[in-house]
């Protein structure tokens, strides 16, 4: 399994420099943990990762593939999956079909043979919905396969996004604010999730506000402040960093 | 009785032409691409069958294919400068292209009869072959709909970035969007020339695209009954509304924007969605009960 390292990443938006200089890695099998107050930069780094955004300098790597110059697709390809801070469903599809759609990138037929509808790609579809309810199953959420997914509750969307980023069969799996609004038993529940994942190998970025969570779950945790890296470690050396404490609370008068 | 069938069979092939033109504006629309130059690649497919079979004399068929050849490379070159077009600005720049085609059927009069049409076409073309059209591009439409293709375009429609992080280039579907219903609108623009005996060059002009629009909006952007349902709405309302005479316009408008206001959908996808909603209620009233 490769792991995804940032290399002097730097964003500039005309005259803000959104991130600067960050160096970062995501190993398989851990899970990462990326904290700092609102407006830091932490969705810009995810942005530039998933190819949504260039990057100004720097250089991205997953394994000894370059996805600097990525584009979003590419990089999906490339083994890296993610979701998104305000959940983004396809609000018309059902929850099934909104989970299939994460199958994209496995998808063996040729243009052509869908065009016309050659055996292989008529075979392909049922396939792909059989696998959908699969994970469906393995996250608890059967029952909803047929549902709008705009229609579910706010924590069973959370689920539907999860689970259709695990369906790219993602080698990163970058998480931006999954526990946002919910309560400490969800959350909790949502954490064993992750852990799951990570064991089966998967390398999972998990961008928070939640730093109680994120000290349960992370080995490594870095801080983000104004756009640079002001402290990396685990949990206890980084909750104990005076610039952290610093950039969490304010400093002392 | 055959009175009857003498009657409507004009409104039934006008009816096919319809679907026909629908499911290439049902094309890009699926894949979230605001585009309405399909207008112009019918007027395209049109003039090429007309002028070829009439003056030069070539094989219906091979007329047909050629046209539908040219809506596909008309469509791949009008995709690449509008790939970074949206929405609205998408429609105006295509409505700049629809403008174009019109206006050099009228400039280069020589080929095309400019203004006064383009007369005496062959009438090759009858109910039955319009039929046989419709039923394979009806084929087409749900294997693709059942496919990666379709399903690349329906996350695309609803959420081009979430689509774009899940592996779907935006680049190449919407060039593929552009392609089919390209293709689409050149073959049965030259199956209208081949049934119309004349063609003028407004024929596919703004009047074209409204209705085209219209068959989508009232039928549905996502199902592959949609269109024929919005062609049905479109060819059998001014018929109903016949006894209102002068003032038909203007029922059909009110009609319109009432369906659109209450069935956003369109008709056919609305149903689908509502049904789908109660059932999935349903659903849920059983679960419940059971625990």
């Amino acid at each position: 399994m490769a792991s995804l390292v940032l290399s002097n990443v730097s964003k500039r938006f005309g005259g803000l420099l959104a991130v600067s200089d960050v160096n970062m890695e995501v190993p398989p099998g851990k899970i990462t943990g990326l904290i700092g107050p609102n407006g830091a930069g932490k969705t810009t780094v995810v942005n530039m990762i998933t190819g949504l955004l260039k990057l100004t300098t720097g250089s991205i790597k997953l394994g000894d593939r370059d996805i600097s110059e990525a584009e979003a697709h590419e990089v999906a390809f490339a083994g890296v999956s993610r979701t998104f801070q305000n959940i983004r469903l396809l609000p018309e599809a059902t929850v099934l079909e909104n989970v299939v759609i994460g199958f994209h990138v496995h998808v063996r037929s040729s243009l052509f043979a869908q065009l016309v509808g050659l055996p292989s790609s008529v075979r392909e579809t049922p396939k792909l919905f059989e696998r959908g309810r699969q994970l469906l199953e393995r996250f608890g959420m059967s029952r909803y396969a047929d549902h709008p997914a705009g229609g579910l509750a706010y924590g069973h969307q959370r689920r539907v996004e999860m689970m259709r980023a695990v369906a790219t069969d993602p080698k990163i799996l970058l998480l931006d604010e999954p526990v946002a609004g919910m309560n400490d038993v969800e959350a909790t529940e949502l954490g064993d999730v992750f852990k799951e994942l990570a064991a089966s190998g998967i390398g999972l970025l998990l961008i928070e506000h939640n730093i109680r969570f994120v000290n349960q779950l992370c080995e490594q945790v870095y801080v983000l402040d104004s756009g640079a890296m002001i402290a990396s470690g685990t949990p206890q050396e980084v909750m104990h960093n005076p610039a952290v404490v610093a950039a969490y609370l304010g400093t002392k008068k | 009785m055959m009175n009857l069938v003498y009657t409507y069979q004009p409104l039934f092939d006008y009816f096919l032409l319809a679907v026909g033109f629908a499911y290439s504006q049902q094309m890009v629309l699926r894949a979230g691409v605001f585009s309405i130059g399909s207008a112009g690649f019918a007027s395209i497919g049109a003039y090429f069958v007309a002028i070829v079979v009439k003056d030069h004399g070539m094989n219906a068929i091979v007329a047909l294919l050629i046209a539908t050849l040219l809506g596909c490379v008309g469509g791949f070159l009008l995709s690449i400068p509008l790939a970074r077009l949206r929405g609205v600005f998408q429609a105006i720049a295509t409505l700049a292209f629809v403008q174009i085609v019109v206006s050099l059927c009228l400039y280069f009069d020589e080929l095309t009869g400019g203004p006064q049409g383009f007369n005496n076409i062959p009438k090759l073309v009858g109910t039955w072959h319009l039929l046989a059209a419709v039923l394979v591009t009806i084929y087409f439409m749900y294997v693709i709909s059942r496919s990666a293709i379709g399903r690349a375009f329906d996350a695309l429609r609803q959420d081009e970035t979430v689509g774009a992080t899940l592996g779907i280039s935006i680049r190449k579907y919407h060039m593929i969007a552009f392609v089919l219903s390209g293709a689409l609108a050149g073959f049965f623009g030259g199956m209208q020339s081949l049934y119309t005996f004349s063609i003028e060059p407004e024929m596919f002009g703004f009047t074209f695209l409204v209705a085209a629009l219209t068959y989508i909006i009232l039928g549905g952007r996502g199902t592959v009954t949609g269109p024929i349902i919005g062609a049905l709405i479109m060819s059998v309302l001014p018929e109903l509304a016949r006894p209102l005479a002068d003032n038909r316009q203007f029922f059909q408008g009110i009609l319109m924007m009432v369906m659109i206001a209450f069935m956003p959908h369109g008709v056919f996808d609305g149903l689908v969605l509502h049904l789908r909603k109660r059932r999935a209620a349903a659903r849920d009233k059983l679960f419940k009960e059971a625990h």
